[in-house]
Parts: C-alpha cells; sequence; structure tokens
C-alpha cells in the first residue's frame, strides 16, 4: 500500500480523516507522528519511549485496545485505520484520556511491600532475600507498565466505574506472592469487597490484550484463590502458586547454599 | 475524579461467600437439572408432550420431591444472585446496594414461597 | 460527585466481543443464557403452580401453551440450548475460578507472548463444552421440534 487513512475519534466524538504516505515498518504512532507534524499539530495523543516500555501510547485501534508505538501498520491488514481514545476512561482531549481514576485504582490496592516492623524495614541491617523459585511465583506480573490497556478491554471495567480492575488486582497478587511482603490479609480483605476480585467474570480479555505477558487474568484467578483459601479454610499466608522453573534453574528441593554476608553483622 | 466505592454499611456476607453459594448452587443445579430434563427425554420412552401430561408431572413431583426441592433453591439462588451481580456491576449504585440486594432477597423469598407451596400441595 | 462520561463504556460495550478472545465471546453467551433461563425459571414457576389447582387448571396451561404453535417448541429448544451452554461453561468457569485450572502457572514472559491463562488447555476446555453442548442441543432439537424421539 501506498497510503494509508488514519480516522482518528476526536474530541467531540468527531472522525477526522488523515491520509498518511505509508512506509515500511510504520507504526501506528508513526501515522499519528507524520499527522500531527505535517497536517494536524493539534492533534492530542500520549506517547514517549516509542519502544513500548513506558505504556503511554495506549489507544483503541481497529477496535482493540493497544500500544501504538508497538502496533505494525501492516499487521493490521487495512489502509483505513480506526483509532479512537482507550475505553472506559473519560477523554480529556483527542485521544488523551483521564487515566487518573486507574492509577487510583492501583493505589487503592497498597502496590507495596508492608512491613510489619516500621523500623526494621526502615533500618534494616541487610537485603531480604528472596530464592529464585520465590520470585518465579510473581515476576510475571512485575512486568506491568500500567498502560491501561486490559482495563481498557475488560467488560467489567466497561459497566463498573468502582471495579478495582485486572491491572490493580494483578498487581495485588503481585505483593500476595511476594516472600517479603507482610501484608497478605489486608491485601485479601481490600479484593474481597462488591467490586473486586469477584467481578472478574474470567472473559480474559485483558490477557489478551497486555502488550508485556502481565497475564493479568491469572492474577486474577490466583489472587481469588488466595481469598478463598482465606475465607472458606481459614489459611493465612503466602499465595502458594508453584511456578515453573526457568530452563537450567536447580531442581526442586536444591536449595542455593546461604549467602555469605563476607563478616557483616547478621 | 472518580474514586474507587468503599463498602458502605456493612453487608449481609462477605463477597466471597456469596460467590462461594454461586458455585454450590451452580454446581449443584448441574446435576438436578440434568436429571429434571433427563424426566422430559427419550429415554423415558414416551414422546415429549406425554411427558407432560397431569400424572406424569404430578407423579415426578410426588416421587422425586426432594430433588425438585433442590432444584427450586437452587436455580432461584443461583439465578437471582447472577441477576444481583449484573445489575449491580450495570448500576454501581453507592448509597443504594442496600436497596438492590433487598429487593432481589424478597424476590427469591417469592419464587421459592411460590416453588415451595407447588411441591407441598401436589405432594 | 459528578461521574465523568467514560469513552466507549457502557453495557453494549460490556456485551460486545468483536475482535476480542474465545473467552471473551463465551462470556458474553454465558450472561445471556443467563438471562434467558432467569426469565424462563419464573415463567416455570408460576407455570408449574398451576398443578395445584388440579388436572382442569393444567390442562388450560397447557393448551395455552400449546396455542403458541411451533414457537413453543422453538422457545423450549432455545431455553434447553442456554441451559445446556450456561450449565457446560459455568464447570468450566468454576474450574477457573475456584481451583485455577486451564490457567497456567506464573512463567517468565518470553516474545512472541502467548498468556498461559489463554493458551492450549483452556482452549481446548472451551471448545469440548462448546461442541458437547451443540450436539446434545442438535439431538435436544431432534427431540423437541421434529419428534422423531431419536436417542
Amino acid at each position: 500500500m501506498d497510503k494509508i487513512t488514519l480516522k482518528v475519534t476526536r474530541s467531540g466524538g468527531k472522525r477526522a480523516s488523515f491520509e498518511v504516505r505509508y512506509r515500511k515498518g510504520m507504526t501506528v504512532l508513526d501515522a499519528l507522528t507524520e499527522v500531527r507534524e505535517k497536517q494536524d499539530s493539534t492533534l492530542g495523543y500520549r506517547h514517549s519511549c516509542r519502544m513500548g516500555i513506558c505504556g503511554s501510547c495506549g489507544m483503541t485501534i481497529e477496535g482493540l485496545p493497544r500500544l501504538a508505538c508497538q502496533t505494525q501498520v501492516s499487521s493490521l491488514e487495512t489502509d483505513s485505520i480506526r483509532i479512537e481514545p482507550l475505553h472506559n476512561m473519560s477523554v480529556v482531549k483527542d485521544l488523551v484520556v483521564d487515566i487518573l481514576p486507574f492509577f487510583d485504582h492501583h493505589r487503592s490496592v497498597k502496590p507495596y511491600l508492608i512491613r510489619k516492623d516500621i523500623k526494621e524495614r526502615d533500618h534494616s541491617e541487610r537485603e531480604y532475600k528472596v530464592l529464585t523459585e520465590e520470585v518465579q511465583k510473581f515476576l510475571q506480573f512485575d512486568y506491568c507498565i500500567m498502560c491501561g490497556l486490559c482495563y481498557a478491554a475488560c467488560p467489567t471495567a466497561a459497566l463498573d466505574p468502582y471495579y478495582t480492575g485486572p491491572q490493580a488486582i494483578a498487581q495485588a497478587y503481585r505483593y500476595m506472592a511476594d516472600p517479603r511482603d507482610e501484608g497478605w490479609e489486608k491485601r485479601v480483605n481490600l479484593l474481597d469487597t462488591s467490586h473486586g476480585v469477584w467481578r472478574c467474570h474470567m472473559a480474559g480479555a485483558c490477557s489478551f490484550v497486555c502488550p508485556k505477558d502481565v497475564d493479568p487474568a491469572k492474577a486474577i484467578q490466583l489472587a481469588r484463590m488466595e481469598v478463598l483459601r482465606s475465607r472458606v479454610l481459614g489459611k493465612k499466608g503466602k499465595a502458594g502458586s508453584k511456578p515453573v522453573p526457568p530452563p537450567g534453574a536447580p531442581k526442586e528441593g536444591v536449595k542455593p547454599p546461604p549467602f555469605d554476608y563476607g563478616g557483616a553483622k547478621k | 475524579m472518580a474514586e474507587p466505592a468503599k463498602e458502605k454499611g456493612g453487608s449481609l456476607m462477605k463477597e466471597s461467600w456469596n460467590m462461594v453459594v454461586t458455585y454450590v448452587t451452580g454446581a449443584l443445579l448441574v446435576f438436578v437439572l440434568t436429571f429434571h430434563l433427563l424426566l422430559h427425554s427419550p429415554l423415558m420412552g414416551v414422546a415429549f408432550d406425554s411427558t407432560l401430561l397431569f400424572p406424569n408431572a404430578t407423579g415426578n413431583l410426588v416421587d422425586y420431591q426432594i430433588v425438585f426441592g433442590l432444584l427450586l433453591i437452587g436455580a432461584v439462588i443461583h439465578g437471582f444472585n447472577g441477576i444481583r451481580v449484573m445489575v449491580l456491576e450495570w448500576l454501581h449504585p453507592t448509597r443504594l446496594a442496600w436497596l438492590l440486594n433487598l429487593i432481589v432477597f424478597l424476590l427469591m423469598a417469592f419464587f421459592i414461597a411460590v416453588g415451595t407451596v407447588t411441591l407441598v400441595v401436589v405432594g | 460527585m459528578k461521574r465523568e462520561k467514560r469513552f466507549g463504556a457502557g453495557l453494549f460495550s460490556s456485551l460486545n466481543p468483536v475482535g476480542f478472545n474465545l473467552e471473551r465471546w463465551s462470556y458474553t453467551v454465558h450472561r445471556a443464557t443467563g438471562v434467558v433461563m432467569v426469565g424462563y425459571l419464573m415463567a416455570h414457576i408460576f407455570e408449574t403452580f398451576q398443578l395445584t389447582g388440579g388436572a382442569t387448571a393444567w390442562a388450560n396451561t397447557m393448551s395455552a401453551l400449546h396455542s403458541l404453535g411451533p414457537m413453543e417448541m422453538i422457545g423450549l429448544w432455545l431455553v434447553a440450548g442456554s441451559a445446556l451452554y450456561h450449565g457446560g461453561n459455568g464447570i468450566r468457569l468454576i474450574l477457573n475460578e475456584a481451583f485455577g485450572m486451564f490457567m497456567g502457572k506464573p512463567i517468565l514472559p518470553v516474545y512472541p507472548y502467548s498468556p498461559t491463562s489463554l493458551g492450549r488447555s483452556q482452549k481446548v476446555a472451551v471448545w469440548t463444552i462448546t461442541v458437547a453442548v451443540l450436539a446434545l442441543w442438535v439431538w435436544a432439537g431432534l427431540y423437541l421440534l421434529a419428534g422423531l424421539g431419536v436417542i
């Protein structure tokens, strides 16, 4: 194709068409940048790293939430591309959405390590030791870049603005599975609400659109099992999902030798 | 800026127990509903219309009263709880969630009552 | 507090699975079949209540239903399909949600990404249920609509 047409939904719901010359390897972000530079400098959209790590350029492209910098124009198999703001968020201008409620949901699950001993936390004399197999339990969910695509794809979030959301619940599980965290019960209580983990219905759209394979649907089901363990079985403590060991990892039961502090005070 | 809703005024039971009830009634319904449908299936050796005749219909209720009782309670609780969840998500009331829960509870009680009367009178 | 209008949110958007994954489609069908069944449940409870009025009341009820013509059996066939799908998919959801089955384990993401929660085991579960439900539904249709009494 020589030219592509971008049909962009702008502020007020109006649709504007822009024609851009196609170049091999062009991403949707490249096309939007060309529009802003050469045709309409008022076109509003967010972007930053242009390499799929910052999560700023999330928008709805051809009906699906995607990162514009990671979406090749050729992969869309059409020369007329529909671009809309991310769903389930209110619009600030053109393709820029108000992402603050999304961040509020994230903040609501206390996405940080909770330690009971504040003195030990603030003045610890050594690092917290975490074994490789323990890291594997939550590392996948740590790759979240908070792009908001999962929230935009979620059918429950489309209905309920108070729903915690797949990203926040996945992050809550990330900390529940972290052996350094002591806020397991607090998070169980935060998730066990009428707008919490139980409003997920396993549509899987969040994992389908996630650009970093964080697989929030899996995290949500694991979080759900933690809540059930707590409420039904009365168990308290760490998330117990056994991970898949990476290639070359030591066999289960073989622990690495204790860390040598080199004579430092233990 | 929208804020996540806090749980206002408490609730009769934690949402997790609500979901346990949904799972249990759902699993129960798979068995009792299958049984109910099989009573009207070719396995009975008669045409479908024949299974709806008065003697057959009442006979089933009499012979399998407990099964139909479980089916009634399971179906009403599972179904109306599902509708409650859908309406809760759609309307997401902050102050009037208790009213929605009350309406659903009353509807459940009403339909269970009607069904129970049928089972008792016919039985 | 004034609620800001969210772009692309709402009931239609929530139930519209076009372009999304297979599990999102099954979510929409699960919701629709659930609503159908609750509607039928309410009507069915009132219908069976007529048994308390004796054989005459029951016969009148059945006549009223038969007066719908072929719509009666078609309606029953649709309800049967709803029940089959909702029950089968419901079992899959209980296994997913309460027991974490078909979800896979936490892994190290490696490009090209393929979430394990939507992986092979999940797809096998969804398609197995769909195929089984369709087969039973066809059988129910032959029994109800064609009166063939096929086992």
